[in-house]
């Protein structure tokens, strides 16, 4: 079974959108609004069900049956209603921005069908043919300012000296066999522009002239945005490729994240079982992606909508 | 400043007789312009800042420095030069440093004083992220090209107030002698006014209705050697050139407070407004009322007054001088007397902080609004048989409860539903915190709001941060749907608070702790496009809504820990209850960049503004006003009595003028940059 997550519009639905501090997680967003989210769902159901009668915090959760949907063994968790455009004023009016993050220990060569699905459930969600730009980003790529100092000739860039967190390291003939799959959507006019995140200038060099369809943008996070490195710079700029900032961690989604999230307990959504005897689905959770839609309505640089998929397998 | 439409001046007497009828056409232009534009959609955000001058003259030789009144002159040698701009030629090199090829030429205008000068870009800025990047550029080569029209010894500053305005040195060149017949002042003379005849007129006028001089008093700073109880020393009792002269024996100098009396002492101050243009009207007044709380907060941010007219003031911003510069209430209208000729009681002078809010918005409880408010009944119906709504008719009806103070004879023959300039002579004649713009006639503007409260500060760079500042509070509002309504008495409250001495780190300020929208539920969702936020009906007691705040809460957010305060606690802190701690200006501003494509060289930029404002409110860094207190009382001839004397004053100016050269990163001023 594949679990769908969503947060629906998480602009004005308070404390998940705003960083409190820096010292916080930045995948607090992400995982604050999808159970933001969930709850908000089940307490629409208790309302439903006790005829607005307000006693629901003393309940316990409604069956996540009832505000879930299952449709074609795809698990929406909360059932997402697709109705209504999410966008209120015309597709000219705005720029919509989407980041896609593959996550670790997920085969490669799945990616071309996860890509191809995200971009679906985004147009799906903003009642919209196309997006305007598609960023993404590779497990366990970071951006090191200082690996940038260090000699050109340096080989092992992509060998994983820069990367931390996650010990998968993609090499680029991965990432651009996957990249492949970006041109087609681009190609068939579903994506103008296709951007990178947390590349650096060798890295780059590498990967551009092996593209059809070169990125025009590369997102570095906030933190490093001072400090970017001239060669970089120059670089981007000679090729035309945009530097743009970004406050996502590379590991958006740990399994133990989510499975916390679904599981039974006090802040858990209810869905997956503990025990083999505990009511709820059984098995292991194994987050395949996420991807975050941001719609901006250009002349005005008002954040109208913002939101994430995120889609795990349940096995 | 609006418009200079010249003609034939109404003095006060005659002015007053045809007040009504102003008010009754001001009204009538009022609807026109609302029946046109009411519908006007989708405009962009464009948005202006405003930079005001002081224009100083050096006399190096002897160690002194006088405001200079050759404002009409640098006009012209402005609007001289600007004609050789369009003609695309002789003007070299306009902007040494920093080089911005292909800019509209920046625009520049008359002040009420004549020793000001304002300055705006030639063309609005928008949200394009590059724009933002040319707004500090762009207040810099003002700035150049301002110094560029002046004589050799003369230099635009941004302080907010000369400290020396009014002394018995008289320190303006060219000299005139005080104690004129339009503002009647025995320590300014009426040259002190722009010579355009509706600047004498507005403040002869204003002095008329009012019955006698403005009375503005400031509280003295008492130092250690200041002799107590003070009286202003340089107050004159025996002057016997006009009635008004009478003021100062009839009580108009209070015990401890620094005396002033004429317009000039408030009008001649600098400040730095923002005006943004709304999408829609519905736009324009949620920006309106969500902006006004913000207003005193961003006024003790910017403190920059602490001297008046050679003494140290007990406060730090200039607001409530300027409001009783300009104040005409008579004594019936203050309340000193028992209402006769006047219609009401009010409780605030033209110039003030705002009474209203006016957005349609189901947030908006009755609780916030004033109950006690002044309207005029009558203008109030023909808006509302007119097809305007309460609310807005409400606060227009408000704005009308004044006189119109400069009338042109020429104007009052016919009434022209195609022109604005009644209605402009009452809206730009209030001069709120916050003011909310209709579209001016024939033209494709929209609907606009100006933020007014801030205080000019001495270099483009902290101008350019608070201005984008602004800009970029208004994006989060508008994008997490913010609510920052707290009762539009505590704002009053505020704006008074923000006077203290060091209010943005001694005081604290009404306001709303959780700003953000009605939790809302799945069941009861989905009216329109725009996803889940339909706030539900607020409930729950008004006051328990709001609470008193630091500045540093304000901006940085409750649970940003102080230095060196673990994540645990503030975690801890979360945990607890995330919907009672304000989560702090800032970090609002940085989840919006976060959400929208930022390059890095703006981010950056952008952090280094950010930071500014940050380290301000937490005390890190200091305001100008703390500086420039600081200064005087460091500097070798101050005698810890409060006076800033003639040579104080002249290395204080030429202080001034290094910190906007250096801003800081030769050392000097670095307790206001950190640099």
């Amino acid at each position: 079974m594949k679990l769908v997550l969503s947060t629906s519009n998480i602009m004005g639905g308070g404390p998940s959108v705003i960083r409190r501090a820096a010292f916080e997680k930045s995948n607090t967003e992400l995982t604050t609004a999808l159970r933001g989210n969930i709850v908000e769902s089940q307490q629409g159901v208790s309302i439903e069900n006790t005829d607005g009668t307000d006693n629901r915090t003393h309940e316990s959760p409604p069956p996540f049956e009832a505000w879930t949907s299952l449709e074609d063994s795809n698990l929406f968790i909360p059932a997402v209603d697709f109705t209504h455009s999410g966008l209120a004023e015309d597709r000219p009016q705005y720029d919509i921005t989407v980041k896609l993050f593959y996550l670790p220990d997920v085969p490669t060569e799945q990616r071309g069908a996860h890509t191809r699905e995200a971009i679906d459930l985004v147009l799906k969600e903003l009642h919209v043919p196309s997006i305007d730009l598609l960023i993404v980003s590779f497990p366990g790529v970071a951006f090191d300012a200082d690996d940038e100092e260090e000699d050109e000739a340096s080989d092992d860039v992509a060998s994983g000296r820069s990367s931390s967190e996650n010990g998968e390291i993609d090499d680029i003939d991965v990432m651009l066999e996957t990249w492949r799959a970006l041109e087609k959507l681009h190609k068939e006019g579903i994506i103008a522009r296709l951007g990178l995140s947390e590349f650096g200038t060798q890295r780059l060099m590498k990967f551009l002239p092996k593209t059809s369809i070169r990125p025009s943008v590369d997102q570095i996070n906030v933190r490093d945005c001072c400090v970017v490195p001239k060669p970089l710079i120059l670089y981007a700029k000679q090729e035309e490729i945009e530097l743009l900032t970004h406050n996502d961690c590379t590991n958006i989604l740990p399994r133990g994240t989510l499975r916390e999230l679904l599981g039974p307990g006090h802040s858990g959504a209810g869905i997956l079982a503990d025990h083999e005897r505990e009511k709820g689905l059984h098995g292991e959770v194994e987050p395949q992606w996420v991807v975050k839609y941001t719609a901006v309505v250009k002349n005005r640089g008002v954040v109208e909508n913002k939101g994430y998929f995120a889609v795990a397998k349940l096995v | 400043m609006g418009l200079l439409a010249t003609g034939t001046p109404l003095e006060w007497p005659e002015a007053k007789k045809v007040a009504d009828h102003v008010r009754d056409w001001g009204i009538e232009q009022l609807l026109a312009i609302w029946r046109r534009a009411k519908g006007k959609e989708r405009d962009a955000l464009l948005w202006g800042d405003e930079i005001e001058y002081l224009v100083v003259c050096y006399d190096d030789e002897e160690g002194r420095v006088r405001l200079s009144l050759r404002q009409a002159d640098i006009l012209k040698a402005l609007a001289e030069d600007e004609k050789l701009l369009s003609q695309g030629g002789g003007v070299p090199d306009l902007q040494r440093g920093h080089t911005n090829t292909g800019d509209t030429a920046p625009t520049f205008h008359p002040e009420f004083g004549r020793f000001m000068l304002e300055a705006t870009p030639g063309k609005p800025w928008g949200i394009g992220f590059k724009d933002l990047l040319d707004v500090e550029p762009n207040m810099k080569r003002r700035r150049d090209i301002a110094k560029e029209h002046m004589a050799p010894s003369e230099s635009p500053i941004t302080l907010t107030t000369f400290p020396r305005l009014g002394s018995p040195d008289q320190p303006i060149t060219p000299y005139y002698p005080p104690s004129g017949p339009k503002l009647r002042s025995q320590f300014v003379p009426d040259e002190i006014a722009n010579p355009h005849i509706r600047f004498p007129t507005l403040a002869a006028n204003i002095r008329a209705r009012r019955g006698r001089k403005v009375q503005v008093n400031v509280p003295v700073f008492k130092d250690e050697k200041t002799p107590w109880p003070w009286w202003d020393p340089s107050v004159k009792y025996d002057l016997h050139n006009w009635p008004e002269d009478d003021d100062v024996r009839n009580g108009a100098v209070k015990e401890n407070q620094i005396h002033m009396d004429a317009m000039a002492f408030g009008m001649g101050s600098c400040c730095l407004q923002i005006t943004f243009q709304a999408k829609n009207i519905e736009e324009g007044r949620k920006m309106y009322d969500q902006l006004s709380p913000l207003g005193p907060v961003l006024l003790a941010l910017t403190a920059a007054t602490p001297i008046y007219k050679g003494f140290l003031a007990d406060t730090d911003v200039r607001w409530n001088q300027i409001s009783r510069a300009v104040d005409d209430r008579t004594p019936e209208e203050l309340g000193e007397k028992p209402l006769r000729d006047n219609r009401w009681h009010i409780p605030k002078s033209r110039y003030a902080s705002n009474s209203t809010y006016i957005a349609q918005d189901p947030r908006l409880r009755q609780e916030y609004l004033d109950p006690e408010l002044i309207i005029d009944p009558a203008l109030k119906q023909r808006l509302l048989d007119g097809g305007m709504d309460d609310l807005l008719a409400t606060h227009f009806a408000h704005l009308f409860i004044r006189d119109p103070i400069v009338v042109f004879a020429e104007d009052l023959k016919e009434l022209d539903l195609d022109a604005a300039d009644h209605f402009e002579n009452l809206q730009s004649t209030n001069w709120q915190h916050m003011r909310f713009k209709p579209p001016p006639p024939g033209s494709d503007t929209g609907w606009r709001v100006e933020f007014r409260p801030m205080e000019i500060q001495l270099t483009d760079f902290e101008n350019a941060a608070f201005a984008i500042f602004i800009v970029l509070v208004t994006r989060a509002i508008l994008s997490f749907d913010l609510n920052f309504y707290i009762p539009i008495r505590r704002v009053t409250e505020n704006m008074e608070t923000a006077h203290a001495r060091d209010a943005v780190n001694r005081e604290k300020f009404w306001f709303r702790k959780n700003p953000f929208p009605e939790k809302h539920t799945k069941g009861a969702e989905e009216a329109g496009s725009r996803g889940p936020s339909r706030p539900a009906s607020p409930k729950g007691p008004v006051e328990a809504e709001h609470a008193l705040l630091s500045i540093d809460e304000i901006v940085n957010g409750q649970t940003a820990p102080a230095n060196g305060a673990t994540s645990s606690r503030a975690t801890q802190a979360i945990s607890k209850a995330p919907d009672d701690l304000f989560p702090g200006l800032i970090p609002l501003v940085e989840s919006y960049l976060d959400s929208v494509n930022v390059d890095v060289e703006t981010r950056c930029e952008l952090a280094q503004y950010l930071s500014l404002i940050s380290k301000r409110a937490s005390g890190e860094l200091w305001t100008a006003a703390k500086w420039l207190r600081g200064f005087v009382r460091g500097h070798e001839e101050y005698k810890a009595d409060s006076v800033v004397s003639e040579k104080m004053t002249y290395d204080l100016v030429k202080a001034v003028e290094r910190v906007a050269r250096e801003e800081g990163r030769d050392g000097f001023g670095k307790e206001m940059f950190g640099r």
